[in-house]
């Protein structure tokens, strides 16, 4: 426990790794397209964490190199979540609902 | 102290948030709560001296891409989970998958303590405020230096899919007339 604080690598890269988890978790156990989204969000905000972390921690470092590739990763979750509303959009319209299981096209 | 509580009150948060975010059935709540896990995680941006990425985790993700997530949960005919009973094959993989994930994770953290990166964990973290880091300056710089290449790359991915989800929204005439 002593080496779990503020000013602490591990800290944040236990959290990562909780967040990472549960976003495999949900992407394996949900039946419906939007928790895989919020799945696919949980995965996405671990890696940026990290990214923050390592940064942070790396010796010598005055750039800001790590919270630019989140950056990069936040860039990359706002793509996916607006090509995704649209999917789901495009899939409701076909079968009334964005249950993956009863998915089967697109085609109107 | 009381810098040491609120470091773990946002790690609280984002773990409770991610835990609810994946496992509550209710998918307006898990949305709510993934709400939460990003308030916890823009909290310890903060704690990492990432002012910026803190100001666009909450304007870009709570601002943005959890109202679309909150606004695609009114696509489900099944808001409140009742249907969402994960199957035996669907348990088994949820747990050897966040297994997996868990073991990457502790095992990438293993890694880095042992023999990784010259980390300042050794002698403790210099305070880097001083150095404009994490100020939204010291990225700009970079953005614009370095990094130019991927920040275009970034610009066209952005335009390709905003392009791409109108594209796919958009309703299109048929040939015979009416709308397809």
């Amino acid at each position: 426990m002593s080496s779990l604080h503020a000013d602490s690598l591990t800290a944040y890269l236990v959290v990562a790794t909780l967040l990472f988890a549960c976003g495999l978790l949900a992407i394996a156990t949900r039946r419906t397209a939007i928790g895989v989204l919020i799945g696919i969000e949980l995965l996405l905000n671990s890696a940026a964490l990290q990214f923050a972390a390592y940064g942070r921690f790396r010796a010598g470092a005055v750039d800001v190199q790590g919270q630019s590739a989140s950056l990069f990763v936040v860039v990359v979750a706002a793509a996916e979540a607006a090509v995704v509303l649209a999917l789901f959009f495009a899939v409701y319209r076909t079968s009334r609902d964005v249950d993956l299981e009863q998915t089967r096209e697109l085609r109107s | 102290m009381i810098e040491q509580g609120l470091f773990w009150g946002c790690c609280l948060v984002a773990a409770v948030g991610a835990i609810g975010a994946a496992t509550l059935r209710n998918l307006f709540h898990a949305a709510l709560l993934l709400g939460l896990c990003l308030l916890g995680v823009a909290g310890l941006y903060l704690f990492l001296q990432a002012w910026y990425l803190a100001c666009i985790q909450v304007v870009v993700y709570l601002g943005g891409i959890l109202v679309l997530v909150l606004f695609a949960t009114l696509f489900s005919s099944d808001i409140l989970g009742e249907r969402q009973v994960p199957s035996r094959l669907q348990q088994v993989g949820g747990v050897l998958a966040a297994g997996l994930g868990t073991a990457a994770g502790l095992h990438l953290l293993v890694v880095t303590l042992d023999h990784g990166l010259r980390l300042e964990q050794q002698r403790g973290p210099v305070d880097k405020a001083d150095t404009g880091f994490g100020a939204s300056g010291a990225i700009g710089d970079l953005l614009v230096g370095h990094w130019f290449p991927p920040f275009l790359v970034a610009g066209l991915l952005l335009t390709i899919a905003l392009v791409g989800a109108v594209a796919t929204v958009k309703r299109y005439r048929k040939a015979a007339g009416g709308t397809a």
